[in-house]
């Protein structure tokens, strides 16, 4: 977004926190961002590896230690990193994007951020209140949902600049510096080849899936919303508008009346207002997504006609009411026509049925034909990777009808295709072929649903299957009944584990998971395969 | 993007919703020419015209060979537009339009409102306006009279005077007597931008409508309003500045 000319609002240099303030990146309703440079300063910021000198070297300036702590920490503590459903995708390029990203990043040492000022002075009251209440969701979120697609919270700063009566009291999100936006990016080279197109796809879809899993909404997926990081990752941002799904019934979130018109789904052009503001379903965001498919492949134009946005949200209040036809552009890959035109049905009802990890699903099944095609420009460990996704939709769709990507496939499953080298850069165990589990949830209710995947409905897997069964010792991975897992072993005495109507094991499978290992315990499951004990 | 109203005046007051793409015919009808709208004036042709809706305003047509159509915004100071005999979609810029038919008498007409009219935020930077700005769902025309009554309904809260107290509608009627242009909104009117309010731009649920069998909709309705668009920020403290002087010395300001 280039910004108009208004002249730079915030001085360069300012410091804001152990950053300081470089050019401006962006403008827009909320506030201004500006790239960011962590300042050399003599604390070390409580960085156990210390070195201050603003060099780049890849044993640590500051900045190498404080980033290589926090890439640590979401690795170690664990927080969401591999709770979604790209574990195996991720491990599988370690030395390629994704993760590894940060990793050279921060080693990198001259690593930039981006600073998102939303100033409260100079406004109204109220006005103010609207700003640090949009603030307060986009850092609350930030802080507690990390995850490889979504833009990462470095720090928020609360600015104390008597000097600056215009930034004091603003509040800065110091955040990942993003290379450009996908919108730039559809606005410099028009629509995207299909193999290009459906990487980025697939990193949204990603990102979507594991957010609507934590339970959150968007609100606000676009273009401008989608960023690209220097090694070509996708990283949603702006979650100034994100809200987390209704606690009691989780099926509605509530939003402040805002949104791009050109992504609002078309219910949301007569919903009704109330104090809490809008309701919204996670199917807004796949209506969001089924405009942003079609815009990737035709250079940003919706596939809704009409000059303005106004003019765009009429027709799709005509196509919602049956009166005009959706009409995508033929230069949307087939696959992805129907995925857009799934995800653009009119009635919420049956665009409920598609959830972001369905779409997924499909999108990596796509994204594996796309990589196979001719022309496909994806550099050869990009293409390697595609191949990946290829051969794990493959193998699930052979291993069993429950397509949940994360499950590993099994060796035996895809040695008839193309993943030689799949082989060696991602699976190392040698499990027994074809052991198995079923995930079984004792409580009907999440039985009958379970194809919802219903956070309430999610079980957890054990780091230890020895210690305490504590919030430490559950891997972000969760599973939902119904889920097929590969079991390589089995631990007979393990801590004993009672279920909700009592019944008491203490035995425990170790499973394997697109991101590691983890452990079932036998009261989660109604099968009992023939794993040896574990050593 | 829900289209348009369109409510006859006439006994029985008759009011009909058209969507985007959708067209409604008015004229006194007859079983070879169906009409939607029936306008039960003897000088008024059986097919006079077509309303058909497009993007967030409407098109007029005049079937009519030999007279001319007015379209009035009330709100306009005397604007208004005419669209000849025999016109196809006439584009009509107005919110609030007011058709106004020839006849022997005073004149037939009929109101039409457009609430999908978009504004842009006004707390967004002017210039480099670009289609992907995040917006605020409901846009209001500070201009109009339907946001001074809303301001008004506000002013007590915004004040800080009470943090209960929501002005009838009589006190509004008082509150706005000295505003140079719409000193005039009787109480029916500002009942009317109220509804218009409610029902059609903010599109109002009550807290007591979500519970049924409670009979205490009116009453919410206003409260609700007056506790969104503050919540929302679609009304605040810059916007007191569009009322009227509160003290009688304060008058000559408003001319």
């Amino acid at each position: 977004m280039p910004v108009s000319g208004a002249g730079p609002r915030v001085p360069r240099g300012l410091r804001v926190g152990d950053w300081e303030v470089g050019e401006p990146i962006a403008e827009g309703g909320w506030g201004w961002v500006y790239e960011g440079r962590r300042v050399a300063n003599t604390d070390a910021g409580g960085s156990s590896t210390g070195p201050t000198a603003a060099g780049r070297s890849s044993t640590g300036p500051t900045a190498a230690g404080r980033s290589t702590d926090a890439t640590d920490r979401d690795r170690g503590a664990g927080a969401v990193d591999g709770g979604h459903g790209t574990g195996v995708t991720d491990r599988g390029r370690a030395a390629g994007a994704g993760d590894a990203g940060h990793g050279t990043g921060a080693a990198g040492g001259d690593r930039a951020v981006a600073l998102k000022f939303m100033p409260t002075a100079g406004l109204a009251p109220r006005q103010a209140r609207g700003l640090a209440e949009s603030a307060r969701r986009e850092s609350e979120f930030g802080r507690r949902n990390r995850h490889p697609r979504l833009i990462r919270l470095l720090d928020s700063v609360v600015l104390d600049e008597p000097d600056h009566p215009q930034l004091d009291g603003a509040v800065v999100l110091v955040m990942e510096r993003a290379e450009r936006s996908l919108r730039q990016l559809l606005e410099a080279e028009g629509p995207l080849a299909g193999g290009a197109g459906t990487r980025i796809l697939t990193q949204i879809c990603e990102g979507l899936a594991h957010l609507h899993a934590l339970g959150w909404v968007h609100g606000d997926l676009k273009p401008d919303n989608v960023l690209l990081m220097a090694d070509g990752s996708v990283r949603l941002s702006d979650f100034g508008l994100a809200a987390e799904l209704d606690g009691t019934l989780g099926t509605h979130a509530w939003m402040p009346p805002a949104g791009t018109p050109d992504y609002l789904p078309p219910e949301r052009w007569r919903a009704p207002l109330g104090e809490r503001g809008v309701q919204v379903r996670p199917s807004t965001d796949i209506w969001a997504l089924g405009i942003v498919i079609h815009q990737v492949f035709t250079g940003g134009a919706s596939p809704f006609p009409g000059a303005t946005a106004a003019a765009r949200g009429a027709a799709v209040q005509e196509f919602a009411a049956g009166r005009a036809p959706l009409r995508l552009d033929p230069a949307v890959p087939e696959v992805w026509r129907a995925l857009a035109a799934d995800c653009l049905a009119p009635a919420h009802e049956s665009r409920a049925a598609h959830t972001a990890q369905e779409v997924l699903t499909r999108v990596r099944a796509a994204e594996g034909d796309a990589s196979d095609a001719p022309g496909d420009t994806a550099p050869p460990r990009r293409r390697r990777r595609l191949v990946l996704g290829a051969v794990t939709a493959t193998a699930l769709g052979a291993a069993t009808a429950v397509g949940w990507p994360y499950i590993v496939a099994d060796n035996e499953d895809h040695t008839a295709g193309k993943g030689t080298e799949v082989h060696t850069e991602n699976i190392s165990g040698t499990a027994s072929a074809g052991a198995r589990v079923t995930v079984f949830n004792v409580e009907k209710y999440c039985r009958d649903r379970a194809e919802a995947r219903d956070p309430i409905c999610s079980l957890g897997l054990a780091v230890d299957p020895r210690a305490a069964y504590t919030i430490d010792n559950v891997v972000p991975t969760r599973v939902w009944h119904g889920d097929v897992l590969p079991a390589e072993c089995r631990m007979s005495k393990g801590l004993p584990v009672t279920d909700e109507v009592g019944t008491r094991t203490t035995t425990w499978y170790k499973v394997r998971l697109r991101d590691g290992r983890a452990w079932l315990p036998a009261v989660r499951t109604k099968d009992r395969p023939a794993v040896p004990e574990c050593a | 993007m829900s289209g348009i109203v369109i409510h006859l005046p006439q006994e029985p007051a008759q009011t009909v919703r058209l969507g985007p793409g959708e067209v409604a015919r008015f004229g006194r009808g007859s079983d070879a020419a169906p009409v939607e709208l029936r306008l039960a004036d003897p000088s008024v042709s059986r097919l006079a015209g077509e309303i058909r809706v497009t993007d967030e305003h409407w098109l007029l047509s005049n079937f009519s060979a030999t007279q001319s159509y007015l379209v009035e915004n009330p709100e306009g100071a005397g604007e208004y537009l005419r669209v000849p005999p025999r016109r196809v979609g006439a584009p009509i810029p107005f919110e609030f339009a007011r058709v106004v038919l020839p006849t022997r008498g005073s004149g037939v007409s009929f109101h039409v409102f457009a609430p999908d009219h978009v504004y842009l935020d006004p707390s967004g930077p002017e210039g480099d306006h670009r289609g992907t700005r995040t917006l605020t769902a409901y846009s209001l025309d500070q201009t109009a009279a339907y946001f001074l009554v809303l301001v008004a309904l506000c002013e007590p809260r915004l004040r800080d005077e009470s943090a209960l107290a929501v002005p009838t509608t009589p006190e509004i009627v008082e509150r706005l007597r000295r505003h140079p242009q719409y000193g005039r909104l009787t109480a029916r009117a500002v009942s009317a931008h109220i509804d218009y309010l409610a029902d059609e731009k903010l599109r109002i649920v009550s807290p007591a409508e979500r519970e049924p069998g409670r009979g205490a909709r009116r009453n919410g309705k206003r409260e609700t309003l007056v506790g969104v668009a503050l919540r929302f920020g679609l009304v605040d403290e810059r916007h007191l500045g569009l009322l009227p002087a509160r003290t009688p010395s304060g008058a000559g300001a408003c001319r």
